[in-house]
């Protein structure tokens, strides 16, 4: 079953296509990435899924059902702009969000409780937002997005400005909530963060699909062969082989990219009759990093 | 719903557990009185000296009636004015060190008394201040009475006769209401009525732009955006409206049981004073309704402008239409006072804004026909539901937006938004 299914969403603000035309769909348990630079239309579909932006046109479909607005109540969304209460006291914060996702207010107690424990943040229960640390209140606002423990998760950008503590925290909670069976789905422009967590992708940029499916499948069809050579000696020649797209050379080491056809094989047999000293060869998957900046940096530049 | 509920309970507490609502119900009123009979009592204050008035007679027949005619005296028991005779001869030979004793302040008021004073001469009155409407008048009306009387003596007639003659009639007032006949001054009728709609100018005013800063409160804070991942932007509206004003009319519950906890502790101890105060029930519940009405009408435009700001400096400025519409009615307000049943007056009652102020007013002053009170209701729940419609629209797109200021062509773009 679809977790989620987006049909042909069009969101426009005066002349400007904010999203245009977009479809995808989640399916249940995936772990799904919504990529794209800034200003690409990841915020906007993501409050459009949330239906705190209406669409212009297009339909969003949860558990294969029109969305509802009973439907929040399984959803936890973590926004772009991270906002809390400053002046409410930690437990009064987090019992007020819970009884917001239909919890009772014992209920939401509770749990509150159980998460603050979880998170080393008991002792602080008492003590107004505004007293607690940065990283803290990253922390109370996790709590809030996934303790009435959703079936679909949104995360607008979940790893901004995070602490390296607080980015290996949150990513542990992500693959125990995905081991539970919740489907989550969060955005980002940081590709080597995607590129270890998602399962499938959806790359857009000025509003539009440009790439979506299976992340390991899309990375086959884009990537290129490319190639890392550590070396001494002098390598130069290797910028004339004819099989050469194109090439770094950092001096002790050079990224070769290689042209469709040929294979890292047929480089390696050639490199092994010449004069120079191979230390390391690397038969490299091309990163999302780069396929990201193939795609959306040629297109901006016309 | 049961979300709206937990946003106004959220709202209500984090409003009414603060320091500032405790000592705003506390003090709210003692301010008000104080603002009422402050300027009174510091005014009896300042007079509570005689005040020397130099007397330069010429026509040489009025000083010694005007002793009889000045002769009141301060609550202190010293009279109030000292005339002081000064010979005409002795002023005109040395003016100028007169003129100066008044610069300098050691004399305060000097009168000359014209000789043809009796055939409509003027009276000189010299003082460093003549700005004193009400002494200067007082002084005048004394002088003026005396010379009635010498004139009415040169042409034969007896002043007494003369006085009887003319003497005024009085008027006793009385209010018909529901059958009951009540009678009332016509100041005590204006003191109950100004002190309401003081409050309901004061709370009106204030509650709706509570409920700005709390909008502009969620906006800033960014917590806005997790609400709505939870419920929708009328709902948080409607919340947030509904939560202060509960907050307000808890602090009139409280003003209500203080009045009447004063009333019976004043009626038990002073029993005549309080036979001038007379509030009747109605007069609570319409002030009550007129509140909720006001509040609703001015609560949803504010909140609106609030979620058009990203700062408090934007919102101070674009709230200054808003609070011009509650400022208009409140002054046009002192003009029903004095004529509550003219047409404007009427007219106005029935238009939303005016009508909180307006026919509240006009309700405990001359108890306009049943259909007029109920039609101004008629018509001002539909303007609520008018400006709720609007407001939300502008919430709904406003609370997402930061930066600059929105303009006008905007703001009604934004009503077009699907």
């Amino acid at each position: 079953m679809n977790a989620l299914r987006v049909e042909n969403i069009t969101k426009t603000y005066d002349s400007f296509k904010a999203v245009d035309n977009i479809s995808f769909s989640i399916q249940e348990g995936r772990l799904f990435g919504l990529l794209g630079p800034n200003g690409a239309g990841k915020t906007t579909t993501m409050r459009m899924i949330m239906n705190i932006i209406i669409p212009d046109s297009g339909k969003i479909f949860l558990f294969d059902e029109t969305f509802t607005e009973k439907h929040k109540d399984i959803i936890g969304y973590l926004p772009e702009e991270r906002g809390l209460y400053p002046k409410m006291t930690l437990i009064d914060h987090l019992q007020f969000l819970g009884e917001m996702k239909g919890m009772s207010s014992t209920e939401a107690k509770k749990i509150s409780l159980q998460w603050l424990g979880r998170f080393n943040l008991l002792e602080w229960e008492g003590k107004k937002i505004q007293e607690l640390s940065k990283g803290m209140q990253q922390k109370v606002q996790f709590i809030a997005t996934i303790m009435h423990s959703p079936k679909l998760l949104i995360l607008d950008e979940p790893f901004s400005g995070l602490d390296p503590v607080n980015t290996k925290f949150l990513k542990d909670i992500l693959m125990q909530l995905k081991q539970e069976g919740a489907t989550i789905i969060l955005s980002t422009h940081l590709m080597d963060q995607a590129e270890k967590l998602c399962d499938d992708i959806c790359l857009i940029n000025k509003g539009r699909v440009v790439i979506q499916g299976n992340l390991r499948e899309k990375k086959e069809e884009y990537g290129h062969n490319s190639v890392i050579l550590e070396y001494s000696g002098d390598a130069s020649f290797v910028r004339n082989l004819s099989m050469v797209e194109k090439l770094n050379d950092y001096g002790n080491y050079m990224a070769i990219q290689l042209k469709d056809g040929s294979t890292p094989h047929q480089l390696f047999q050639i490199l092994a009759g010449k004069k120079f000293e191979v230390k390391k060869f690397e038969a490299a998957e091309t990163s999302l990093n780069e396929i990201f900046i193939d795609i959306v940096g040629g297109k901006s530049h016309g | 719903m049961d979300r709206v509920i937990k946003i106004i309970k959220r709202e209500f507490k984090t409003k009414v557990l603060t320091k500032g609502f405790i000592i705003g119900t506390i003090l709210g009123p003692i301010f008000l009185l104080g603002m009422i009979f402050g300027p009174a009592f510091f005014m009896n204050l300042s007079e509570e000296e005689p005040l020397q008035i130099e007397v330069v007679d010429e026509s040489a027949i009025l000083f010694n009636p005007l002793i009889k005619a000045f002769d009141d005296t301060l609550s202190n028991g010293q009279p109030r004015f000292i005339l002081i005779p000064i010979e005409p001869r002795v002023y005109y030979n040395r003016r100028e060190n007169f003129r100066q004793r008044i610069e300098e302040g050691e004399t305060s008021i000097l009168l000359i008394l014209p000789q043809d004073i009796v055939d409509g001469g003027e009276i000189t009155y010299l003082s460093r201040s003549v700005s004193e409407m009400d002494l200067i008048q007082s002084i005048r009306r004394r002088i003026n009475d005396e010379v009635n009387q010498i004139r009415l003596k040169q042409a034969g007639l007896d002043p007494q006769q003369i006085s009887k003659l003319t003497r005024r009639i009085d008027i006793k007032t009385i209010k018909i209401e529901k059958g009951k006949e009540t009678e009332r001054g016509v100041g005590q009728e204006f003191i109950t009525s100004f002190i309401f709609l003081m409050i309901l100018y004061m709370t009106i005013l204030l509650y709706g732009a509570g409920v700005m800063r709390s909008v502009l409160e969620e906006k800033t804070s960014r917590i806005i955006e997790v609400l709505l991942s939870s419920s929708n932007s009328f709902n948080l509206m409607m919340g947030k409206i509904f939560g202060v004003g509960s907050a307000g009319l808890v602090q009139y519950a409280i003003w209500s049981l203080m009045s009447v906890g004063v009333f019976f502790v004043a009626s038990a101890s002073a029993p005549k004073l309080m036979d001038q105060v007379t509030i009747s029930r109605d007069t609570f519940f319409f002030f009550a309704l007129f509140f909720v009405i006001g509040f609703f009408q001015f609560a949803t435009l504010y909140a609106a402008v609030g979620a058009m700001c990203s700062t408090q400096d934007d919102a101070q400025a674009m709230s200054v239409p808003v609070t011009i519409l509650i400022i208009i009615p409140f002054l046009v307000s002192f003009m029903v006072i004095n004529n509550p049943t003219s047409d404007a007056a009427q007219i106005l009652s029935m238009i939303p804004f005016f009508t909180p102020m307006l026919m509240f007013l006009r309700i405990t002053l001359v108890a306009p026909p049943a259909w007029e009170i109920i039609a101004a209701i008629g018509i001002n729940l539909i303007a609520i539901l008018f400006f709720v419609w609007v407001s939300s629209k502008i919430y709904r797109v406003g609370i997402l937006l930061h930066g600059k200021r929105p303009t006008v062509p905007e703001i009604v773009k934004w009503l077009k938004y699907k």
